[in-house]
């Protein structure tokens, strides 16, 4: 199946929206059923363990706009990197929890592809997907394609789902970035905040 | 002549109601999950979740550590197992010329049908490991907790893809995927008649895949008793002594040492014919565990594993004179038989298909090319119609095009090439298969009659006046039924095409009579004991029936093909004429008269002109047990088996007629008129014969309206659940008309021709004529199945471009 769209932050300058999509901590935030996401090294970790020895999931300091762009971008996704997540995805009656393994395979400014293989115990999906940054005049687009195949349990019972499902889980991610991201008070919009995070990009 | 009484005044004909009916209706019936054993145990199956991959590793400690789960046997335990590791290999034939009246060896390739995927598997579904647990949901449950690792590999689901270069290869012995690639005809001859012909018309077309659904999901309990050693195995079974056989293959486990019981089966359709891993995998379980094991089968596991029906890929043509004389017809169609090769799977495109694709009428010249392909699918075998809808299909599609091409009447095109009624018994088909009997035309007239034809032909043209689109379908077909003779059969473990039948008088005159056939609700008691009672001349309520478990019925074929009635019921009336002539001996003796001057009516023994002095059947069979006043010399007792096989397949025939109304704003269908006029011969129950008529008309419909297995690029099953395949709900078809006519079969005593498919068979294309009927005004020629309002739409969106 292949999806795409575009969806819009406003008032979001796009190397925010940048570091904010590069960053593990905010992906596991903003992702709709994400437990954990974690770089691991190779294919095949121990997700029991990796479970075990996961935090809470990041605080809002930890996160852009509040937390220190140095440090962000320190912890971005590396081209050729593997990650790690626990995703739990309800679709219909189904409700199957991924042990998903990712892996970047093109990070370039302002393009990013990733390619995925994720398992539960009835069901299992494959997925290729990317996105490319645009400037627009009140902030950001994002386009973004997806193309995956779903097996077992989730592609018998659930495919005439998995649209709506895709669709309300790539929505409800990026409304929740928005929102992170979307300055709230004159301070977080101040123009030296929007300068410190340009200059990583120097 | 009321519901008591038959045409001649006897019971046989009989519009009664069925003996099985207040057991069934009520809901007191005992099905196979209905049936618990002490220390029962229940199985479930640990299934491949891909459409192809390597089992690259399968890890049931864990599963294994669970304390309620008592066994989990994987592909590593079978290997070590005494066990041959794979399904009874039936390999039906694929049929020569001459078939049914004789066929040559397979000439395919036959792969192995492993019970657990050792190192592929080859379709999504394919059981890898069992796990047995003291709880149904805990089993379930823990099928979970076996760990298996997958790699998963390039797979195909379509027929006629799978044949391509680039297609995975499922077996290295057939790359192409090809199973047979089987010709029948004169292509000459076909050349000729479509170098010659005024008109010609073409279709390409797909069959859908069709996922059947017996109300009754399948179920087995397997008990293996350690101390008799013996195996008794109930199961949703149409043909339990092929199963025996089967499984004893299958397990190396002698025939005698194995009782198959068919408790009430609820609905079959083909699907509980065929040989699966399932039922052997629960008796293994037993035999290991020496305990009683329970597998029910979930309806996504149904969809997932149970045999599939039709999909077929079709090119085809038709020749034919400017006055809509049919003079060539040729198709080339792939037929996907799945990742194995099912019981009866190769003989369905072929002998049901190919061989049936001239239906009832004449055609001088015929070419059919069917190639069997591999897919990474569930097994592709035979579902009520078995062929036949996609043979009706393709002919009559191409008639109805050439009809409107050539601005004949629908009805008036068929009347113009049915095989007239005086060329009965009829050879000249394609396979030189011998056509019984028949006056096809009569069963058309009768359905325009009662549908209004020309009155609705003049209402259509009125009513497009208003943009009002209503279509009229007509779909005459013939069926194949009451298989065999058994002489087209090759050695080996195939199925058998007799059927046996045992009487047995009790000694106070009151009957058990036993058939190897099994039903799954048709009603073969009622209409068994209708045959005994007229054949023996007792009462109707005298005469009990027993099926459906090899320790009770001597020996026996089963229920497919429309056979019971024809064959089983004939066995029936051999058996009894055996008795009459027993019975007719001792009668001379009591009589001290001559044995060719004693007469046996009404269920009396007289000497002939003297009606007065009479002995009754059950006096008769009373005596016969005491045996002290019987001819010397003979033994006592008054029971008789036989083991019929006809010496060919009836052949019945019918017309239906649809006509619907076409909102082509939504693609939305309404019926206005269904009628069907069936020719089943002589009936044994005319009530039963109209039951079976009205279902089968709503399995046609459902394939023609909604329902489409579907599979998606990877071979993941994407109908997996009833929310996915839409089964037709009864308000969503038509109030039928049901007629017949009576056209009685030469070929048996009873003048008997099968019906179980008959309203299956015509219901897609008489549909799918309608609705292009209704549609013409838009340009539309063809609209595929199933005729969703989806389709419908985009047809009428496309017009005369598609």
């Amino acid at each position: 199946m292949e999806f795409n769209g575009s969806f819009e932050l406003e008032d979001v300058s796009i190397e925010e929206a940048w570091l904010a999509l590069s960053d593990p901590r905010m992906i596991e935030a903003a992702l709709p059923g994400c437990q954990f996401l974690v770089q691991v090294d190779g294919d095949d970790p121990d997700f029991d363990e990796l479970a075990a020895q996961a935090d809470d999931g990041p605080d809002e300091e930890d996160l852009l706009p509040n937390a220190d762009p140095e440090v962000v971008a320190e912890r971005a996704f590396e081209d050729g990197g593997q990650y790690a997540a626990l995703i739990e995805l309800g679709v219909g009656s189904v409700k199957p929890s991924f042990e998903t393994i990712v892996t970047i395979t093109d990070r370039e400014f302002p393009v990013m592809n990733a390619a995925g293989e994720g398992s539960a115990s009835d069901s299992s999906f494959e997925m290729e997907s990317g996105m490319e940054l645009h400037e627009t005049e009140t902030g950001v687009r994002i386009d973004w394609w997806t193309e995956t195949d779903v097996f077992g349990r989730l592609a018998r019972m659930g495919q005439r789902l998995i649209t709506p499902v895709a669709n309300r889980v790539v929505n409800r991610f990026f409304s929740d970035l928005e929102s992170r991201l979307q300055p709230e008070s004159d301070e977080s919009q101040s123009d030296g905040y929007r300068n410190r995070v340009r200059s990583l990009f120097k | 002549m009321t519901d008591d009484e038959g045409p001649d005044g006897g019971v046989l004909g009989a519009a009664l109601d069925r003996r099985e009916d207040p057991s069934l209706l009520t809901g007191e019936a005992k099905y196979t999950d209905d049936i618990t054993h002490d220390g029962m145990l229940h199985m479930s199956v640990v299934r491949c979740p891909y459409g192809h991959a390597k089992v690259e590793r399968v890890d049931a400690s864990e599963a294994e550590a669970h304390e309620d789960v008592e066994l989990v046997l994987t592909p590593e335990d079978l290997a070590e197992s005494d066990l041959p590791g794979t399904l009874e290999s039936i390999g039906m034939m694929v049929p020569k010329e001459n078939w049914p009246m004789e066929a040559g060896p397979a000439e395919m390739f036959l792969p192995d049908y492993p019970l657990l995927a050792g190192d592929r598997a080859l379709h999504q579904g394919h059981p890898v490991a069992v796990v047995v647990a003291t709880d149904r949901y805990v089993a379930n449950d823990a099928t979970e907790l076996v760990d298996v690792e997958y790699e998963r590999l390039d797979a195909v689901a379509n027929p006629a893809e799978a044949t391509e270069d680039d297609a995975p290869a499922l077996y290295e012995g057939a790359p192409d995927n090809v199973i047979f690639d089987w010709e029948l005809g004169d292509p000459e001859a076909v050349d000729e008649a479509f170098e010659s012909a005024d008109h010609t018309v073409d279709i390409e077309l797909e069959h859908p895949r069709v996922i059947p659904d017996a109300i009754e999901p399948r179920a087995t309990i397997a008990d293996f008793d350690p101390l008799t050693e013996k195996l008794t195995v109930e199961m949703t079974s149409q043909n339990p002594h092929h199963h025996r056989l089967w499984l004893s293959n299958t397990l190396d486990y002698p025939e005698h040492k194995i009782r198959i019981v068919a408790p009430e089966v609820g609905g079959g359709f083909g699907v509980k014919i065929h040989h699966y891993p399932e039922e052997a995998l629960t008796s293994w379980c037993s035999m290991e565990l020496e305990r009683p094991v329970k597998w029910v089968q979930k309806r996504s596991e149904a969809h997932m594993t149970d045999a599939h029906a039709r999909g077929h890929v079709t090119e085809a043509s038709m020749a034919l004179d400017d006055d809509g004389t049919i003079l060539g017809l040729q198709a080339d169609t792939h037929a996907a038989l799945g990742a194995y090769v099912s019981t009866h799977a190769p003989l369905i495109p072929t002998g049901s298909y190919g061989m049936m694709l001239p239906g009832p009428f004449d055609v001088p010249a015929m070419r059919v090319n069917v190639i069997g392909t591999f897919t990474n699918t569930s097994p592709v075998d035979a579902y009520r119609g078995a062929g036949q809808p996609e043979a009706t299909f393709v002919i009559q599609r191409l008639l109805e095009m050439a009809a409107r091409d050539l601005d004949i009447d629908s009805a008036e095109i068929r009347r113009r090439n049915f095989i007239p009624p005086e060329e009965f018994p009829y050879a000249e088909t394609v396979g030189n298969m011998v056509y019984d009997s028949g006056d096809y035309e009569k069963t058309l007239e009768k359905a325009l009659e009662i549908a209004d034809y020309d009155q609705y032909r003049q209402r259509q043209k009125e009513l497009r006046d208003e943009d009002r689109y209503v279509g009229i379908g007509i779909a005459s077909f013939v069926e194949l039924t009451g298989l065999g003779p058994s002489k087209p059969g090759v050695p080996g473990p195939l199925p058998t095409f007799h059927e046996s039948s045992l009487i047995r008088f009790h000694p106070s005159g009151t009957v058990t009579a036993y058939s190897g056939t099994a039903d799954q609700g048709q009603g073969h008691k009622t209409a068994f004991a209708q045959v005994v009672a007229e054949e023996l001349g007792v009462p109707y309520e005298d005469v009990e029936v027993i099926q459906g478990d090899t320790d009770q019925v001597p020996q026996g074929t089963g229920a497919f093909a429309s056979r019971s009635a024809v064959v089983g019921g004939n066995a029936m009336a051999k058996s009894a004429e055996k008795i009459v002539e027993k019975a007719t001996k001792i009668a001379a003796h009591q009589f001290e008269a001559d044995e060719d001057d004693v007469v046996f009516e009404d269920g009396e023994f007289s000497i002939k002109g003297a009606p007065e002095r009479s002995i009754s059947m059950a006096e008769i069979a009373h005596e016969a047990h005491q045996a002290n006043a019987i001819p010397d010399g003979m033994e006592p007792g008054l029971d008789a088996t036989t083991f019929f096989d006809p010496d060919a397949p009836t052949i019945p025939f019918g017309s239906q007629v649809c006509i619907v109304e076409v909102d082509p704003e939504s693609g939305e269908i309404d019926f206005l008129e269904y009628v069907a006029v069936d020719d089943c011969g002589e009936q044994i129950n005319p009530q039963i014969v109209k039951g079976q008529i009205h279902g089968g008309i709503a399995q046609g419909l459902g394939p023609a309206l909604f329902e489409e297995g579907k599979y998606d690029d990877n071979a993941s099953l994407v109908s997996g659940t009833l929310m996915d395949y839409a089964l037709p709900k009864a308000n969503q078809l038509p109030d039928y008309d049901v007629e017949c006519t009576v056209t009685p079969s030469p070929t048996n005593e009873l003048g008997l021709k099968g019906i179980g498919e008959a309203g299956t068979i015509p219901a897609p294309t008489a549909l799918v004529n309608a609705v292009v009927d209704a549609l013409e005004p838009f340009g539309v020629d063809h609209v595929e199945l199933p005729a969703t309002p989806e389709k419908v739409w985009r047809a009428v969106e496309k017009g005369g471009e598609q």
